[in-house]
């Protein structure tokens, strides 16, 4: 390709990109707006920053728990899923169960079931044990809702690393859990940071569950910003905006240290971990 | 240290696939003993068996005298070297030999000293705690045989440790694996392809065939002569010559090969019997001598050391001969064959060696 023809590549890409992210830009100008400014037309985009909605916004009741119980729940049910996950795909690659193939494709089946479709059976069932508005049963789900994915990119790593590892660290003297945990689990390493990352924002995005089986003391941000969002003058625009900006700084972080893995994630564990 | 006994050893997979067939066989301590023989003959599956990494069909595995057949890799005291290098990524070198030390749960200083001293021997002073992204075969592969070593099991496995490293490095760790052999007296058995390998490596070379033994011996030993007609042909670059002739029972032989008669004791009154040669042994006279049949030059090309390798044909077989290069050089399109007696070994009509000694008749 030309220079010139890079140049202009890299241009289209950048206003691409800058129309994406233009939402996101607005939101986040808004939560240093005033009212009126964020509803000013046409939009301000050279306005004197506030921070009058941020100090707002902290003195509310409750605000800090709905960051807790997100960052708590989201973490907990995803180390968790991991956890489970790298079992089974280590026994799924290396034991292969009969019927391997078929049980990976029902896990994969249960990812694509819409969650709307879920929701009435689940409220039943936790109505039914008395577990709404319980933190482990939230913890639980979120851990179900993350174990076929995980079980997916986590098995195509597995399968990338030679069974001679294994054999070489059984033959040296060490336990079958030697080999998974000191052996097998640090050469997957990428796989297990990708799974972590994308179902942590998976359960960090999940609304309706919390929504349904949730409750006072387990509100995540998403419940939170959808119950906050009208108050006795209608829409709360100043408290969206900034719960909002707030909300989506964790994933972005978490995004920017971790692109490569997330690179790995998304092929869905077919381009395998090399050996 | 450790002795390796098989008793009638089997495996099979499934119905038709037998990979290790009936073998019995005593690895003697603190020796080195290769197994060598074609890709799928079952050598390597005997090794993974000996391992523990297999579950023999049937059969026994005797390490000493205490049987371990049953008993899991991690409990056999063994160390193993695949052919691919096992190497820990994300961790230096230093650490990736110390990690079954750990699970040993030896001292700090103790693990420290056995790591320097394989790392002397290997050569890996230089990388010992570099990471091992980056590192070439050869030096992956050293430190996955440090890391066997290191523990000073009384018995290594090596399954082709050196076929993935390039020519060069594939001397050095050869050197290496001698210089560590000796110095633990460990039992070692070393599987491989390559005839080269072995020679150079072993102490005796048990040659694997369809999942048989077919002739454990010493390398010079085997190669001289071979009880087996596929010895013959498997050993060597090219392999032994062999000559069918037709002797109903008979025990003289004649020509192409002979220009006199020759006699052998027929005890098992074979009907066809195969002369085999060694292309190094056939001597080639570019003029008439004495006792030498004629035949006929068919290709001329040189090989390794300036050596000549001919194709002769004698009547209506091809014989390839091996020949300094001042014979080489000189021979033209007739030339005089003489096979000298005690280098020759005959076959009988099972491919087995005929136990006999040859003489004018």
């Amino acid at each position: 390709m030309t220079q010139g023809r890079t140049r202009l590549y890299h241009l289209l890409l950048w206003v691409i990109a800058l129309i994406f992210f233009s939402p996101i830009l607005w939101i986040a100008l808004a939560s240093f707006k005033t009212k009126d400014q964020i509803l000013a037309t046409p939009p301000l985009f050279v306005f004197p920053p506030t921070l009058a909605n941020y100090t707002d916004f902290f003195s509310r009741q409750n605000v800090g728990e709905y960051f807790v119980n997100s960052f708590l729940i989201s973490i907990v049910a995803v180390l968790i899923a991991i956890l489970v996950s790298f079992l089974a795909s280590y026994c799924f690659s290396r034991f292969q169960p009969r019927g391997t193939s078929f049980m990976m494709f029902i896990l994969l089946s249960i990812r694509m079931v819409p969650a709307a479709a879920t929701v009435v059976p689940i409220f039943l069932m936790y109505s039914a044990f008395s577990w709404k508005d319980s933190w482990p049963a939230l913890v639980l789900f979120y851990a179900m809702f993350s174990i076929p994915f995980s079980v997916w990119i986590l098995k195509g790593f597995i399968d990338g690393v030679s069974r001679r590892y294994d054999e070489t660290a059984l033959v040296n003297g060490g336990s079958r859990l030697h080999v998974m945990f000191k052996v097998v689990l640090p050469q997957v390493r990428p796989g297990l940071i990708a799974a972590f990352i994308f179902n942590l924002i998976f359960v960090w995005n999940e609304f309706l569950v919390n929504f349904i089986i949730g409750g006072k003391t387990t509100t995540m941000i998403p419940t939170a910003l959808m119950i906050g969002v009208a108050n006795n003058l209608g829409t709360d625009w100043t408290f969206v905006a900034t719960l909002t900006t707030l909300y989506i700084l964790p994933p972005i972080i978490a995004i920017f240290f971790f692109q490569k893995y997330l690179l790995v994630g998304m092929t869905f564990g077919t381009v395998r971990g090399e050996v | 240290m450790a002795e390796i006994r098989l008793d009638k050893l089997r495996k099979a997979f499934g119905e038709t696939v037998v990979a290790v067939n009936d073998i019995t066989i005593t690895f003697p301590t603190s020796a080195v003993t290769c197994l060598l023989g074609p890709s799928g003959c079952g050598k390597t599956t005997l090794m993974r068996i000996i391992a523990g990494l297999e579950t023999p069909t049937s059969g026994e595995v005797y390490f000493d005298n205490e049987r371990v057949t049953t008993k899991s890799p991690a409990e056999r005291n063994i160390g193993m070297v695949f052919q691919y290098p096992v190497v820990y990524k994300g961790i230096n070198v230093y650490r990736n030999i110390e990690l079954p030390l750990l699970e040993d749960k030896l001292d700090a200083a103790e693990r420290d000293r056995r790591i320097k001293d394989v790392a002397e021997v290997l050569g890996l002073q230089d990388v010992l705690y570099r990471n091992v992204s980056g590192l070439d075969n050869a030096t992956l592969q050293k430190i996955a045989v440090g890391r066997a070593v290191a523990r000073q099991p009384k018995i290594i496995l090596f399954d082709e440790p050196i076929t993935n490293v390039d020519v060069n490095s594939r001397v050095q760790l050869k050197a290496a694996l001698k210089r560590l052999s000796k110095q633990h007296n460990q039992t070692i058995i070393y599987v491989t392809h390559d005839q080269t390998e072995a020679m150079t490596l072993a102490d005796e070379i048990a040659l694997m065939k369809d999942g048989v033994i077919v002739q454990r011996d010493n390398p010079r030993r085997l190669y001289n002569y071979p009880n087996d007609v596929f010895g013959g042909w498997f050993l060597g670059n090219p392999g032994m010559n062999f000559v069918q002739y037709e002797v109903n029972g008979g025990a003289e032989l004649g020509g192409p090969l002979f220009r006199k008669p020759v006699r052998f004791e027929n005890r098992g009154g074979d009907r066809t019997v195969s002369v085999g040669i060694r292309p190094e042994y056939v001597q080639i006279h570019p003029q008439v001598a004495p006792d030498a049949a004629e035949g006929k030059l068919l290709r001329k090309s040189i090989v390794v050391g300036g050596q000549y390798l001919l194709a002769i044909q004698l009547g209506e077989h091809t014989i390839k001969a091996k020949v300094a290069p001042e014979i080489g050089e000189v021979v033209g399109e007739s030339v005089w064959v003489e096979c000298p007696l005690e280098a020759i070994t005959l076959f009988g009509e099972d491919g087995a060696k005929i136990e006999t000694e040859l003489k004018p008749a």
